[in-house]
């Protein structure tokens, strides 16, 4: 009867233990999205009993690889997957990987604050970060030697800016590259000759400088307004990938950041909503 | 490491500063200044130079992997050879061992437009080289490239799935016959279109030494394979066909006047007949295939992704009396020709991001031109001729992100003979039945 009692008591341990269990959810990736992720980690934390969110940076290529080798849930990224990625979750896993889009966001460009510089276009940048123009006063500036500023090759934002703006080149030896969008803000807000890239969340601090696409276009600045309608050249969009379909925890978590509470945490950490 | 040193230097230094505010109120000088500005400015060239060296060691990749297996079969001393296509034919006095596999490491500087490549193999019987190649692509559309070096040739899907990643410990039947060590000495062009209707497109042809990577050439012939791939995915079900066709198409030289070909000498069963005409000597002796390859990709099950592929090769194959694999080094002897076909069909199943399941079901008919009726005593055809089938099932434990367990077990059954054919004495008399030759894997892999 005692040893009835006994294992009564131990079923009954281990059910509560079972109704309290917590469900973990881990998130990696991206370092531009590393704010928003764990801004979206709390709010839903806070309101949702049972589920543990652990968010951490590292790169949307550090977040892809963990996805791959099955050691994060979810993977954020500030650029779409790579085929050869794909390829890898495809021959591992038997799935594409399921993308889905959570943010939009516009790629600022910052010098510092007391730079002549205003604007820049695609081409001068590109020139500018592969090293072509190393002066200041070849775009419009004061005559001193231009100090550039990116981010490290395991970045998102590193292989976007180089995709898009410098059109697949390699980026100048002499680039300082910095673990992390806050970083690169930082140093240039210390460097009257420095520029830098980074996400639109992290702008503060330093000047935003408006970028065209060709020398005859009209230059924008990167707001909410030219990066929803295109007109701001530098404007990409945030992802989350998962392995497989989502379901149960995870999915319910998707679908609360796409939902209009989610969305409302994009606008208050300083990117653009989706929906 | 040396941003963090940059860090603490700067650090110091405030503290320093602050310190020394805190103890003597009187203003920093301007040389002072002058002097912290330069010792920074000193730093941060080093940095620069530093950096300089760090980034050329990025561009260097190193990986590998070890696969260490024990392997376990039906019978010890067979008289006929147990695992040739299972890791390795087990040695005399022995039906289970432990092995090394494979240890491979490879280096990669990979300079975004060209690469170089090298790829060892070290295992408990020796040293190997598997590749050592360059790669060019062009810096204008990023569409073309060129290969050139030891490489796997492009033929098919099996070939190029690396045997880390591939579920099974080892390629088909049909593979292993006909291109042993996958790989070759030669040159190919690559073809991968970036943008357009062609993008999901990729082409692999080259020109190949056609004798396998562990010889030099051997004769004049220059063998062409080629690999057209394309892909469909079907975004919205997350699931992609992958389709394949391949071509080959080579020569080996025969190093005598006789060459063997399947004939009816007129007796209603069919063997060797040799063809001895004097302008055989020197002369190539084709070697074709062709192929298609399938690859499908779902994910609609809850517990986790299916992948199903599959493959046809059929073609005509130079090989000896004794043996229907492709010749990897000068031909001594007399050649055999043989059509043969095969094919092989892979489910993969995962259960969860750690588990998986794998049935694979595999074909090589090595001589398509004979029946059961036509082994009889006083044939010349040999166990070459026979038709092989192979059954394997597995189970597959990813630990962690670099180790995986795998447990495989292949049921491999002979086409069989007619008893009443052939003489009790024949070698070819054991496979009037399903001889005993099943293997058991048990491998261990750790990737890096």
């Amino acid at each position: 009867m005692k040893t009835l009692a006994v294992a009564l008591a131990a079923a009954l341990t281990l059910q509560v233990t079972a109704g309290v269990a917590q469900e973990k959810i881990t998130v990696k990736g991206s370092d531009t999205m590393v704010i928003l992720a764990q801004r979206w980690a709390e709010k839903y934390m806070s309101k949702t009993s049972g589920v543990t969110i652990q968010v951490t940076g590292g790169g949307s290529g550090t977040g892809i690889s963990a996805l791959i080798n099955g050691t994060t849930d979810i993977c954020n990224a500030s650029r779409p997957m790579k085929p050869s990625e794909r390829e890898k979750l495809k021959v591992r896993y038997g799935s594409l990987g399921v993308e889905i889009k959570v943010a939009r966001d516009g790629l600022s460009v910052y010098v510092h604050e007391s730079s002549p510089i205003t604007e820049l276009s695609i081409a001068q940048l590109k020139a500018i970060y592969t090293g072509q123009i190393t002066n200041w006063k070849d775009v419009g500036g004061r005559d001193e030697r231009i100090i550039v500023y990116g981010r490290e090759n395991n970045s998102g934002t590193y292989v976007y800016f180089k995709d898009n703006v410098l059109e697949g080149d390699d980026y100048t030896p002499s680039m300082q590259s910095m673990p992390g969008t806050a970083a690169v803000v930082n140093a240039v807000a210390k460097d009257k000759a420095g520029i830098g890239y980074g996400g639109a969340a992290y702008g503060r601090g330093i000047r935003e400088i408006k970028v065209k696409r060709d020398a005859g276009s009209t230059a924008y600045p990167p707001n909410a307004e030219t990066i929803k309608n295109g007109t701001y050249p530098i404007s990409r969009f945030l992802y989350m990938y998962v392995k497989t379909r989502p379901a149960g925890a995870v999915k319910e978590y998707i679908d609360w950041i796409l939902s209009d509470e989610g969305q409302r945490v994009v606008n208050e950490v300083g990117y653009f909503p989706v929906r | 490491m040396m941003k963090r040193v940059i860090l603490l230097t700067l650090l110091a230094a405030g503290l320093f500063s602050m310190t020394a505010t805190a103890q003597d109120p009187a203003p920093v000088t301007r040389e002072q200044l002058e002097e912290v500005k330069g010792a920074l400015d000193g730093l941060n060239e080093s940095f620069a130079e530093y950096r300089g060296f760090v980034d050329a060691l990025r561009k260097i990749k190193i990986s590998g992997y070890l696969q260490t297996q024990f392997r376990s079969t039906d019978l010890i001393n067979a008289p006929w050879s147990i695992g040739n296509f299972s890791g390795g034919a087990f040695p005399v006095n022995a039906k289970n061992l432990f092995q090394v596999r494979r240890g491979r490491i490879k280096f990669n500087y990979d300079n975004t437009l060209t690469q170089f490549v090298i790829q060892a193999d070290f295992i408990n019987t020796g040293f190997s080289l598997k590749d050592a190649y360059a790669a060019v692509t062009d810096p204008w559309y990023r569409t073309f490239g060129v290969q050139a070096g030891v490489f796997d040739r492009p033929f098919g899907y099996e070939i190029s799935l690396s045997s880390s990643n591939r579920e099974t410990p080892e390629r088909s039947r049909l593979f292993q016959t006909l291109f042993p060590g996958e790989r070759d000495l030669g040159a190919k062009i690559i073809v991968v279109p970036q943008t357009g209707i062609l993008t999901n497109l990729r082409l692999d042809i080259g020109l190949f030494n056609g004798v396998g990577p562990n010889a030099n050439e051997v004769d004049n012939f220059k063998d062409l394979a080629g690999h057209l791939a394309y892909q469909i995915p079907f975004e919205e079900a997350n699931a992609e066909l992958d389709l394949g066709v391949s071509g080959y198409l080579g020569n080996v030289r025969s190093a005598s006047r006789n060459i063997y070909a399947m004939a009816d000498p007129g007796t209603g069963v069919k063997r060797f007949v040799v063809d001895s005409t004097a302008t055989n000597l020197s002369m190539g002796v084709e070697r074709t295939y062709i192929g298609f390859d399938a690859q499908l990709y779902l994910n609609v099950l809850p517990f986790g992704g299916t992948i199903l592929r599959g493959e046809y090769v059929a073609g005509k194959q130079p090989g000896t009396l004794g043996s229907n694999a492709s010749l990897q080094a000068a031909v001594t002897g007399d050649i055999a020709k043989r059509s043969f076909n095969g094919y092989y069909a892979y489910l993969v199943q995962n259960f969860g991001s750690h588990d998986q399941v794998v049935l694979k079901y595999d074909v090589l008919t090595p001589n398509t031109d004979v029946t059961v009726a036509d082994f009889r005593t006083g044939t010349n055809l040999t166990v070459a001729d026979i038709a092989f089938t192979t059954l394997g099932l597995g189970y597959i434990h990813y630990l962690d992100d670099n180790v995986k367990v795998v447990v495989y077990y292949e049921l491999i059954a002979n086409q069989k003979l007619d008893p009443s054919l052939l003489a009790v004495s024949s070698a070819l008399f054991p496979y009037t039945s399903d001889v005993r030759d099943n293997v058991l894997t048990v491998r261990m892999q750790y990737k890096f």
